[in-house]
């Protein structure tokens, strides 16, 4: 037990311990619950971080406790780089989201049990990125799901939010089944369940790595919500009460990302890989233009934003695919971002929503004025995700775009180039329908609580810091490409 | 005391038992609680009386020596040898024994008949431990009818209940058919073999079987197909285990059908049918298993009788994991196949005893009416959906580990067939969210009485919540910690295969 592992355990037992205290507390604790779920996850956000100089000093956390011996499989976890940004992503998506509640979640007897449940949500993403084997990591991946669903079914929004809850569970688990597939003839093959074990070699016949690589594309694709796979994520995100969204969007989405880059980027070298570096960019666009068109076409705030997260996937999917460095930092470095923008944009929409109570664009307007620094946060989260510089997802953009230009599909670059200019036009709809032309009649504003109006501008400032200032993330990125096709760039 | 005779004891123990049980109902108290707690002790002390048994194998796994016997091989002398098989159900069967024992102090609280209640349980459950313990196959008929006959009576024990009456009817007229069969089996068997003493499995002739041994297993295999509810023999199992009441059902689904299940592995080993045969046949039958039990339980809107069918579902993955165990030779699936039969038991078990408490309390059976249970049996919400999630594979639950051995198993011979049936296996996994899932989300949705009043929470009685919380512990605990579990069932594997 040295300090490191103590840090590492600390990331699950802080948010566990507080999860223990609010099933425990349960209506007693209603007053003070969202008190502690901060506490607990402001805590394992500050253990990941704790971590980051050990990195540097080219250690590898990490833990090992016996589990099932003779199954080969252990209790394992540990963080190297491919795990920080994620995992700090994740944590601080967790942190602001519980935040944010604060100022969102209406008390009353099951508060508790609503902090718990975002707290289960956010240890099982964070455990996803701490897993170093094959069956912790999904059991924490499929903790994520059900908490996510019974958040969902419990406190969404609507009468349909029982039909949704399940088909996000139904949708999503499908994806995960197919990943199971592919890790369990890993260890199978393996004979153990623990990662460094699969990336010193398995040793498989060529017809079932491409089967392995293909099923994890697309499971993963699923968490993703790359288009046409992406259809559980409007109803999901639009049905879930807003911390959620903000979780499934900017962290959760995320670890399809981390999947893609955790097993068949990893474990395989780039010879096997490469017959699926045109079909991931193709399928890149696709969903980077399908994305677009779709929140083009949505009338209700939290849709549009929902399908703008298809359309984000679709650029990281084209970056991963491109197998450049450029390509592969870029798409990681927008995760971080996305995430960043994303939280914005539905926190954004989180307060114009509580105080006006209507979500419907058309029936919204001239916000400006009365609502000033939500009309600057939230427009300048629209400029951030179409693109525009000095907001953080620029700089990703640039470097997945460069990455495309690395390849030898220099048209199709082009092409996803040219689809971005989608993302404005949605984005500009978005602000104009909310927040400019003639207010509609009978629009009452009420004063948001300062917890929605906090985190919300810290995040406004966070995108402009990240796009002036990136070089420390990009330094953190640029340190996993050694771990992603056996390090040969 | 030879090591051997420990065999009996348990047998015996819960044998005598239930008529202790029944003099002391009928002379001393019919006072329920205490009924309650002298069953559970006496399935206790069976447990207990167990242990040397469980050893004594265990060591002669290990040197390789014979398996503890008790009694004669005289015609007409009763004979039972333990092995690696039969000591997991007994095991089982007699956890889940204390567990609806102590349950059943609260919830057959209302019924009358109780001195007769108790006693059927204990001998079902002797039935059942002679069913798998019994070395020849004229005892092993013996018991199997015990525990039929005292199964079909519990079944029917609400005889004020029109569909009580005709569920137990049902399976009383399939049942003797299956039992009919498996005697005419035996009779045949007898005929060619002029013995009906049952070897260990690694002593069984290697001679293929002659054609009246052929037939009699044959009839043997439809006969004990019919008690352990293989499709399309499994049509009374819906109704029995869903008219039943509850503290039975857990016991008939959780266990007994799995008991009738070893024997016809047993037998067909120890007459002379080849490993490989016999698990082509489970695996065939396992994918119709999983496939009817899963679709039929969609379109169900009785909770018992979903239930029912999601057993039937499971046996079908057991059986896969043993059928690919037998037909290749890897000793490490059949022992997976088991591992799932010991979390089944737990999950299903769970999941009977949270849905009897729903009844006791609301009285309702239709899934519908499982809405708003969070708010007044809390503890049932949760109780239930560790159930069902473990059931539906939901990590780190019981049941999400078992697939993960089973399905770590069945590429290992890498076959194509072994693809198609994991294929078919995952489709099921899918299939089955779609019942699991939907009752898991009424039991957290909140009712629209229309009156605006909010149902207040109802107290359990702790003789309910102990069993409750245990058998949801185990349902954790073998998910969580599925080392010692494991290692419980390793010995079956190298037995049926003869190693």
């Amino acid at each position: 037990m040295n300090a490191q592992t103590i840090g590492l355990l600390t990331i699950l037992v802080a948010p566990f311990a507080a999860v223990v205290a609010l099933f425990l507390l349960r209506e007693r604790g209603t007053r003070f619950a969202g008190w502690i779920a901060g506490a607990g996850v402001a805590v394992s956000f500050a253990a990941a971080l704790t971590l980051v100089p050990a990195l540097y000093r080219g250690q590898t956390p990490a833990l090992t406790l016996p589990w099932i011996p003779d199954a080969g499989i252990e209790f394992r976890l540990h963080v190297d780089w491919l795990t920080l940004p994620f995992l700090v992503t994740e944590a601080a998506v967790t942190l602001i989201a519980i935040t944010y509640s604060w100022g969102y979640h209406h008390k009353d007897e099951r508060t508790s049990v609503f902090y718990a449940l975002l707290l289960l949500f956010g240890l099982g993403m964070s455990g996803t990125t701490l897993a170093d084997g094959m069956v912790l990591f999904y059991v924490f991946w499929e903790l994520m799901l059900v908490a996510s669903s019974v958040l969902i079914l419990m406190w969404g929004d609507g009468e349909r939010r029982g039909p949704i809850a399940l088909k996000y569970f139904i949708f999503t688990h499908l994806g995960s089944l197919l990943v199971l597939v592919g890790l369990i003839v890993l260890y199978d093959a393996a004979g153990t369940d623990a990662f460094s074990a699969l990336r010193a070699g398995v040793d498989l016949n060529p017809g079932l790595t491409g089967t392995i690589i293909g099923l994890f594309l697309v499971g993963f694709s699923v968490k993703m919500a790359v288009f046409p796979v992406h259809l559980w994520l409007p109803d999901a995100h639009t049905v879930a009460p807003m911390p959620v969204t903000i979780m499934l969007a900017a962290a959760m989405l995320s670890m399809g990302t981390y999947g893609i880059l955790r097993f068949p980027l990893s474990i395989f070298g780039r010879a096997e890989v490469t017959a699926f570096a045109l079909p991931m960019m193709i399928g890149g666009l696709l969903s980077e233009v399908y994305g677009a068109l779709m929140a083009l076409a949505e009338r209700d705030i939290k849709r549009i934003i929902a399908y703008s997260s298809v359309s984000q996937m679709g650029y990281i999917l084209f970056g991963l695919g491109t197998l450049t460095a450029e390509g592969i930092t870029g798409a990681t470095l927008h995760v971080v971002f996305h995430a960043i923008v994303k939280a914005l944009l539905f926190m954004g929409a989180g307060w114009v929503i509580t105080s006006t109570g209507r979500r419907d664009i058309t029936e919204l307007g001239g916000l400006a004025k009365r609502m000033p620094l939500a009309a600057i946060c939230t427009g300048l989260g629209a400029l951030a995700i179409a693109g525009m510089p000095p907001f953080c997802i620029f700089d990703s953009e640039w470097m997945i775009f460069s990455g495309g230009f690395h390849t030898a599909h220099i048209g199709l670059s082009v092409v996803t180039l040219l689809g971005s200019l989608l993302t404005v036009v949605y984005a500009a709809q978005l602000i104009m329908g909310i927040f400019f032309g003639s207010e509609p009649e009978g629009l009452t504003v009420k004063r948001p609580h300062w917890a929605i109006v906090v985190p919300t501008a810290l995040l406004t400032a966070l995108a402009l810091i990240e796009g002036i200032f990136p070089a420390m993330l990009f330094d953190w990125v640029a340190h996993e490409l050694p771990l992603i096709l056996g390090g040969q760039w | 005391m030879t090591e051997g005779s420990w065999v009996v004891v348990p047998v015996l123990c819960v044998g005598i038992g239930a008529f202790a049980v029944y003099l002391v109902a009928r002379l001393v108290t019919k006072d329920n609680r205490s009924l309650a707690t002298l069953t559970a002790g006496v399935f206790l002390t069976g447990l207990v009386t167990f242990v040397p048994t469980v050893t004594a194998t265990r060591q002669a796994l290990d040197t390789g020596g014979s398996m503890p016997v008790w009694g004669g091989e005289e015609p007409g002398s009763v004979i039972l040898r333990a092995d690696p098989g039969a000591l997991v159900i007994v095991g089982v069967a007699l956890a889940l024994g204390t567990l609806t024992s102590i349950y059943s102090a609260r919830y057959v609280a209302h019924d009358r008949r109780k001195d007769l209640y108790y006693p059927l349980l204990l001998l079902m459950v002797t039935g059942l431990c002679g069913t798998v313990l019994a070395a020849d196959l004229f005892n092993l008929y013996l018991f199997i009818e015990l525990m039929s006959i005292a199964a079909y009576v519990l079944v029917a024990f609400r005889r004020y209940s029109r569909r009580a009456i005709e569920a137990g009817f049902k399976y009383l007229v399939m049942g003797s058919v299956g039992t009919l069969f498996f005697l005419a089996g035996v009779a045949l068997l007898y005929r060619e073999r002029g013995t009906v003493l049952l070897p260990p499995v690694n002593l069984a002739p290697v001679d293929p079987p002659g054609l009246w041994s052929r037939a009699g297993l044959a009839f043997c295999l439809v006969g004990l197909g019919v008690k352990s509810a293989v499709v399309p023999l499994h049509t009374w199992l819906p109704d029995a285990h869903g008219r039943a009441p509850s503290s039975i059902s857990a016991m008939l689904s959780g266990i007994i059908i799995h008991s009738a299940l070893y024997a016809l592995i047993k037998v067909s080993l120890g007459v002379g049918m080849s490993a490989r045969a016999l698990g082509g046949i489970l695996m065939g039958i396992s994918v119709a298993n999983m496939t009817l039990g899963n679709g039929v339980a969609l379109i169900q809107s009785d909770t018992k009788r979903l239930l029912g069918y999601s057993t039937v579902a499971q046996t079908g993955y057991m059986m896969f994991g043993i059928g690919i165990g037998l037909h290749y030779g890897i000793p490490e699936a059949i022992q997976a196949g088991f591992f799932l039969l010991v979390a089944h038991a737990a999950m299903k078990a769970l999941a009977f005893l949270s849905k009897g408490v729903h009844r006791f309390y609301l009285d309702t059976n239709k899934i519908d009416d499982l809405v708003g249970t969070a708010s007044q049996l809390p503890l049932i919400a949760v109780t239930f959906s560790v159930a069902l999630g473990g059931l539906a594979g939901v990590p780190p639950l019981a049941g999400f580990i078992s697939k993960w051995f089973i399905l770590g198993q069945v590429l290992e011979p890498g076959e194509p067939l072994a693809y198609v049936g994991l294929g078919i296996f995952l489709l099921n996994t899918i299939l089955a969210l779609g019942y699991y899932l939907p009752v898991v989300a009424r039991l957290f949705m909140t009712a629209d009485s229309g009156t605006g009043e909010t149902p207040m929470p109802v107290g359990i009685s702790v003789w309910m919540a102990i069993p409750l919380v245990a058998a949801a512990a185990a349902v954790i605990a073998i998910g969580l910690y599925p080392g010692p579990w494991w290692t419980w069932v390793e010995g079956v594997g190298p037995y049926l295969l003869g190693r």
